[in-house]
């Protein structure tokens, strides 16, 4: 039995239907913030990146939060853009672009639309075609989520919040030990609407703060771990002073605090209704 | 206590194969962080190296004079002498380490310096000792490649070629950082770009299925060869740039020919090889001087693949057209007149034509005769021979109970007898069909279609054709005859609607011993003789819906006729098409053959590869599967559009496999079989085990503790999704659970000499039409009275709890109580038993662990002395869907319970303990008190909440209960003390190169060491 046709007969799917979500995926965020509020207070939740976006539940989610149930804050001072390599059919008030966010060039576009406004929120939920190479399609998506955070650093204001979907394999641990140096709490969560059965799970990375002696400083070409080399959280430079390329050893790993957000209430997507 | 984690042995995804110009008896495969090298030539394994600590090896280059070798697998790389890849058995010191995933990497021409092409389209130069030199890279080109190569043309001329994400191919000069091309038109990421060896071509593949050629010079696009039907993964040139060989996620390795012709080049495709199972066939590799390719997949199995399988000794197909036969002398062949049967000896072809005409076909001399001419056989014809060392007969039939038998010298120069026979006594005959009997003996029956008319049996002496002895069975009601065995002096005779009938020739008189729909399909198509210990036979029934079956026949039983006398031991079906026939090969494997679409297969079973296919238009024809005996292979003849082809399908020139890989995609369950096996299936005794993966098969097989050799011996394809838990409940019954409510009763069988057999004794009855109603576990308590019935409890990802009666006698579950715990998908389930009473512990998505009293409400179910048995009250018992909520519940984890193990309580014991693992990651140790009113608590001892970095997929009580070993996707494995004070302290931790890391088993060996088995994506062999 394909797992389309499992998609199609699991509750959430049917849900978005009738809430007029474009994808069941609305519900993890909804979840999530129900966990950590970020989508919470209008005044905080300005200016928003969501990258990896189409088709856009999340972006419908984030347009709902920022301007169809918000009051106080005045349309034109908000901004959400929406970033995907797949076309993305418009939602009210969300900017799409098509392009691949690793690429270097994309997130200087994306700091072009922003201009010299900080974000509150930036969140990305890519997920690369996997190969079926566990490892490389693992470091894919540590690809997607460091290019990412590259443009978070970029773009996010200070005690901001960034979200991204990570998959729970080996070396998730490194990434959690790198997060821990520019944000004050890293949380892994995990949505019911999210399947046990799947190593998904969403880093939310919580109250920005990068090293104060850092300057992240986009160059289209330097790779990401250049970019982030200086910050502490590379995990090894071969930077152009280099001279050898060094031993092996494993890199420095921590376990981030886990949490399971939707409430036992909420359906659970294991269960077979 | 065990201390230490040791790992023995690995099977898993090969990434890389190759073979060496300066090796060149060896291939060298990449499996896991290891290097692996074999002879091809004997399949001998020579070197086992561990390259990385924890990496796995995705590539490698040999030098241009071979003598170095550079290794490369995610962000790590090592260079060292190929020489020492046979020898050495560890290089992990020599591992480097690399900012970003490399993505090819080759020695210059030199051989002086190493170019290392990373992920973002960066080429770091190094010299050997890991001194970086340059870097070089594309100014404005870095977003990440899926794929990527580097060619060596010269030492001006490298080139870099960079497949992206967005369908392009990059070409880049690397020593003047230039772009040559950006080739366009694949449409999806492309997997692998290559170029020539004469630079004269580019070949890329990709997510569109496509092989692309392009032209080096112009960059334009030459060809596209389209028949790959999934994404395509790997590409090679060879035979000096002419041809193409690609490996694809459709299992098929495929070669192409590049032809040039008048102006244009294109693509052409030549063959196409089943090689793996379900997906992903990563690497490939041509040896021109053998004519040899080898493939490796994520199954784990190292393929080779005999690129002249059908021209390697040169008269492998054969055709001729009935009205141009190459003879001697002219034959007299009417317009309109065509083949109609035939049978191969090993002096060639004895055919039959519609006109009666007898032909014969000499290998030798290539020629054809006609022998002679029989009227009766004019237009109906059926046609069998058998070889024995007495002569070789064939026998020819009309539906006028007519029969012509020719015995045939062993040179076939010379007819020794003949005989044309009448048979008097039957209205017509639909069937006749011939076996060789005892030494100097064939046996010839004879079936009339109508059903009052005796079924004939002939005895005739081989030598004079001689109608020794002559039989008359009456024939089995509804019974039509398909095929043919005997043994001693029983007529074993296969039948249509899967029957089969076993005639006693001392007794005439007496009815047949039938058996009916013995597989579930029609026409039986093959029965063999398989082998007899004590009073009983084996016997393998194939059957043409493709399903086959191993039944057992007491022949004590057969003789008295009382009660049944046979056991289907084993049955499982073929992966698709029809099945025409099966049988052991000299080496013990079970070889099946058949149809599918247009082909006719030949596929070994017990490792599970084709050995041979012919495009032959499909199953409706005439053909015939002959020996070619002197263990050279097998004959096929076969009618296609008016042609007569014959294929011989010899043994194999060099072993089929290196490894033979195990199962398609991630292994969910295993389980050993708790006894070692005392004598069994050499070379080297060991333990069974059982192994339920995604893929939907359950494959049985057995592993050496000590040199962690694995053999299989069957892959049973009976469920229809993937397996959720499976696990051996005594030394002889399997319990396997899946979506659509499967759950498969298995009895294993190790009676036999040939194999060990496995059937389905039982389903569980299904009650729900949602094919996504998953059984999520089970467990058992067996009876105390050692009647083999067992208490069966099963949980389900609708959250309903239920627990069955299996009774061995009458064969079938009867269901005792069923429950629902809530709305969520239960996970684990375990029956505890305290205080005398017997609960139903559960755990479930929600985290919580909870307790059903079933005594209170089962009074037919009695704990005993021992924990793991029960006693059952058997009355008249109706099930009661029960509504009372769990006895005690516990909130143990934040997220789904993954894994839960019981310790073994004493006899009336008050306490119980229990160790879960969750998608929390965290491990528990908690403990459940009942006091001897009854009353329960129960309370979280050990909470480790960072016990693993990712999901945490088994915890197991190793034997003694004072430790625990856990495994978890983040690849590690655990093994964790539980302190006298219930506390768990990690005592160890190793790093297993199993992706998806899910399941283990554990048994003691004699030496009170542990034997471990680790499976995920891959399966290794540990102990501590
Ligand atoms: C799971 S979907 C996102 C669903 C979305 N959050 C929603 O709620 O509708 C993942 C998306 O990641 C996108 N993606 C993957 N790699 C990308 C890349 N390199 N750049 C931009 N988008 C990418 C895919 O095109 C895909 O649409």
């Amino acid at each position: 039995m394909g797992k389309s046709s499992k998609d199609k007969r699991d509750l959430y799917y049917r849900k978005a239907k009738e809430e007029g979500f474009r994808a069941r995926s609305a519900y993890k965020l909804l979840q999530l913030n129900e966990e950590f509020h970020f989508l919470d207070d209008e005044h905080n939740l300005t200016k928003v990146v969501d990258l990896c976006a189409a088709p856009g539940s999340w972006s419908q989610v984030l347009s709902r939060k920022m301007f169809a149930e918000a009051r106080d804050v005045a349309p034109e001072d908000k901004k959400l853009v929406a970033v995907d390599l797949q076309p993305m059919s418009p939602i009210d008030n969300v900017t799409t672009l098509q392009a691949d966010i690793t690429h270097p060039k994309t997130l200087a576009r994306i700091l072009d639309i922003f201009g010299n406004e900080k974000a509150d929120f930036v969140c990305s939920d890519g997920a690369p075609d996997v190969t079926g190479l566990h490892d490389l399609d693992e470091y894919v998506q540590q690809q997607l989520i460091m290019s990412a955070l590259q443009l978070t650093t970029c773009v996010l204001k200070p005690r901001g919040t960034f979200v991204a979907k990570i998959f729970r394999g080996r070396d998730i641990d490194m990434l959690y030990s790198q997060l821990g140096y520019l944000f004050d709490r890293v949380v892994c969560a995990k949505p019911r609407s999210s399947r046990g059965t799947s190593l998904e799970a969403f880093i939310v990375c919580l109250g920005y703060n990068p090293p104060a002696d850092w300057e992240p400083h986009l160059d289209v070409n330097r790779s990401i771990e250049e970019f982030f080399s200086g910050c502490a959280m590379s995990r090894l430079q071969i930077a152009d002073d280099a001279e050898r390329l060094p031993a092996w050893t494993d890199g420095q790993r921590s376990i981030a605090e886990f949490m399971s957000c939707g409430g036992l209430q909420s359906f659970d997507s294991d269960a077979t209704y | 206590m065990s201390g230490e984690l040791k790992d023995i042995a690995h099977y898993g995804p090969a990434l890389c194969v190759k073979f060496s110009e300066t090796y060149p008896q060896y291939t060298f495969v990449a499996m896991g962080p290891f290097m692996q090298v074999y002879n091809y030539k004997t399949g001998e394994l020579i070197n086992r190296a561990r390259v990385f600590s924890a990496n796995k090896v995705h590539g490698f280059n040999f030098s241009k004079d071979g003598a170095m070798c550079v290794l490369y697998g995610s962000k790590s790389i090592a260079f060292c002498k190929t020489q020492d890849l046979l020898t050495r058995e560890d290089f992990s010191k020599d591992e480097k380490m690399f900012a970003e995933w490399i993505t090819d990497a080759a020695f210059s021409f030199t051989g002086e310096q190493v170019y290392i092409l990373t992920c973002y389209n960066l080429v770091v130069v190094t010299d050997l000792e890991g001194n970086i030199q340059a870097r070089r890279n594309l100014k404005n080109e870095r977003s990440i490649l899926y794929s990527g190569s580097i060619k060596v043309l010269s030492e001006e001329r490298v080139l870099i070629n960079a497949g992206t994400v967005f369908g392009g191919v990059l070409i880049w000069d690397l020593l003047k950082q230039e772009k040559i091309h950006n080739l366009t038109g694949h449409e999806g990421s492309i997997f692998y770009v290559v170029v020539s060896n004469n630079g004269k071509y580019v070949a890329s593949c990709s997510d569109d299925r496509s092989i692309r050629l392009w032209d080096m010079e112009s960059g334009k696009q030459l060809s596209i060869g389209w028949g790959h039907t999934a994404r395509i993964w790997n590409l090679k040139f060879f035979n000096n740039d002419s041809q193409l060989i690609s490996v694809s996620e459709d299992c098929t390795c495929r070669i192409w020919d590049v032809v040039a012709e008048s102006g244009a080049t294109s693509l052409v495709m030549k063959n196409i090889y089943e090689t793996h199972l379900i997906k992903n066939v990563w690497g490939v590799d041509v040896n021109e001087t053998e004519a040899l390719a080898v493939t490796s997949g994520n199954d784990g199995r190292v393929k080779l693949i005999d690129l002249k399988q059908t021209s390697r000794v040169g008269d492998e197909v054969r055709s001729f057209n009935i009205t141009n036969l190459p003879s001697n002398s002219p034959l007299s062949i009417e317009k309109g007149e065509i083949f109609k049967g035939f049978y191969w000896f090993n002096f060639g072809l004895v055919a039959i034509t519609s006109l009666g005409n007898i032909l014969k076909f000499t290998e030798a001399t290539g020629t054809w005769e006609i022998l002679m001419r029989d009227e009766r056989l004019v237009s109906y014809s059926l046609t069998h021979g058998i070889s024995t060392a007495s002569g070789n007969v064939a026998l020819f039939a009309n539906n006028k109970c007519d029969l012509l038998l020719l015995n045939f010298s062993k040179d076939g120069q010379t007819i020794k007898s003949k005989n044309s026979l009448h048979l008097d006594n039957l209205s017509k005959s639909c069937n006749t069909m011939i076996t060789a009997y005892q030494d100097e003996y064939c046996l010839v029956t004879v079936e009339s279609p109508n059903p009052r008319d005796k079924f004939a049996v002939l005895q005739l002496n081989v030598d004079t054709l001689e109608i020794v002895h002559e039989f008359n069975f009456a024939k089995p009601d509804n019974f039509v005859s398909s095929c043919l065995a005997v043994y001693q002096q029983y007529l074993i005779v296969g039948g249509r609607f899967g029957a089969v009938a076993i005639f006693d020739m001392r007794n005439t008189d007496a009815d047949a011993y039938v058996m009916r729909q013995l597989c579930p399909g029609d026409t039986t198509t093959s029965i063999e003789y398989i082998e007899e210990r004590g009073a009983d036979i084996l016997l393998s029934v194939t059957n043409r819906d493709g399903f086959y079956n191993f039944t057992k026949v007491n022949l004590d039983k057969l003789a008295s006729r009382e009660g049944i006398a046979h056991e289907i031991i084993h049955s499982n079906k073929v992966m698709k098409g029809f099945l025409e026939g099966a049988f052991y090969n000299e080496s013990g494997e079970y070889i099946t053959y058949g149809f599918k679409s247009s082909l006719f297969y030949m596929y070994n079973e017990k490792n599970c590869y084709e050995i041979a296919s012919e495009v032959c238009g499909g199953a409706h024809r005439q053909w015939k599967l002959c020996d070619l005996g002197d263990g050279q292979g097998y004959m096929l003849v076969y009618i296609k559009a008016a042609e007569l082809y014959m294929r011989k399908i010899y043994t194999a020139a060099f072993p089929e496999t290196l490894e033979s890989g195990l199962h398609g995609r991630e292994i969910r369950d295993i389980s050993i079989m708790p006894e070692r096996l005392p004598w069994q299936y050499s070379p080297e005794n060991g333990y069974l085990f059982v192994t339920g993966s995604e893929d939907t098969t359950v494959r049985l097989g057995k592993y050496s503790p000590e040199t962690g050799a694995v053999v299989n011996y069957w892959m049973e394809r009976r469920h229809v999704s993937g397996l959720q838990r499976l696990r051996f409940i005594s030394d002889s019954l399997v319990v396997s659970c899946s979506a659509r409510e499967e759950l498969f009763l298995w009895t294993v069988n190790t009676e036999f000499q040939s194999n060990p057999y496995m059937h389905i004794r039982q389903t569980l009855p299904t009650q729900s039409t949602h094919p996504d109603l998953r059984i999520m576990d089970f467990d058992v308590l067996f009876n105390a009275a050692g009647t083999g019935d067992f208490a069966l409890a099963t949980v389900y990802s609708d959250s309903s709890i239920k627990v069955w009666w299996y009774s061995n006698a009458s064969n079938g579950f009867i269901e005792l109580w069923s429950n629902r715990y809530q709305t969520c998908c239960i996970l684990n389930t375990s029956f505890v038993v305290l205080q005398g009473r017997i609960f139903l512990l559960i755990a479930a998505t929600d985290g919580y662990l909870s307790l059903y009293d079933i005594s209170r409400e089962v009074d037919i179910l009695h704990a005993t002395e021992d924990t793991r048995t029960v006693r059952f009250v058997n009355e008249a018992f109706g099930a009661i869907a029960s509504t009372s909520g769990p006895a005690f519940t516990l909130r143990v984890h934040k997220s789904g319970i993954k894994t839960m193990d019981v310790a073994r309580t004493k006899a009336g014991a008050a306490t119980v303990r229990v160790v879960t693992g969750g998608d929390d990651n965290a491990i528990s140790l908690t403990q459940f008190n009942c006091s001897a009113s009854g009353e329960l608590s129960g309370t979280v001892c050990s909470m480790v909440s960072d016990a693993a970095s990712s999901t945490v997929t088994s915890t197991q009580l190793l034997p003694g209960a004072t430790q625990v070993l856990s495994t978890s996707v983040d690849q590690r494995v655990r093994l964790w003390d539980i302190t006298p004070d219930n506390q768990l302290s990690l005592r160890a931790s190793k790093y297993t190169t199993n992706a998806d890391t899910g399941c283990c088993d554990i048994v003691q060996t004699e030496n009170s060491h542990h034997s471990l088995l680790i499976a995920g994506v891959g399966l290794s062999v540990w102990k501590c």
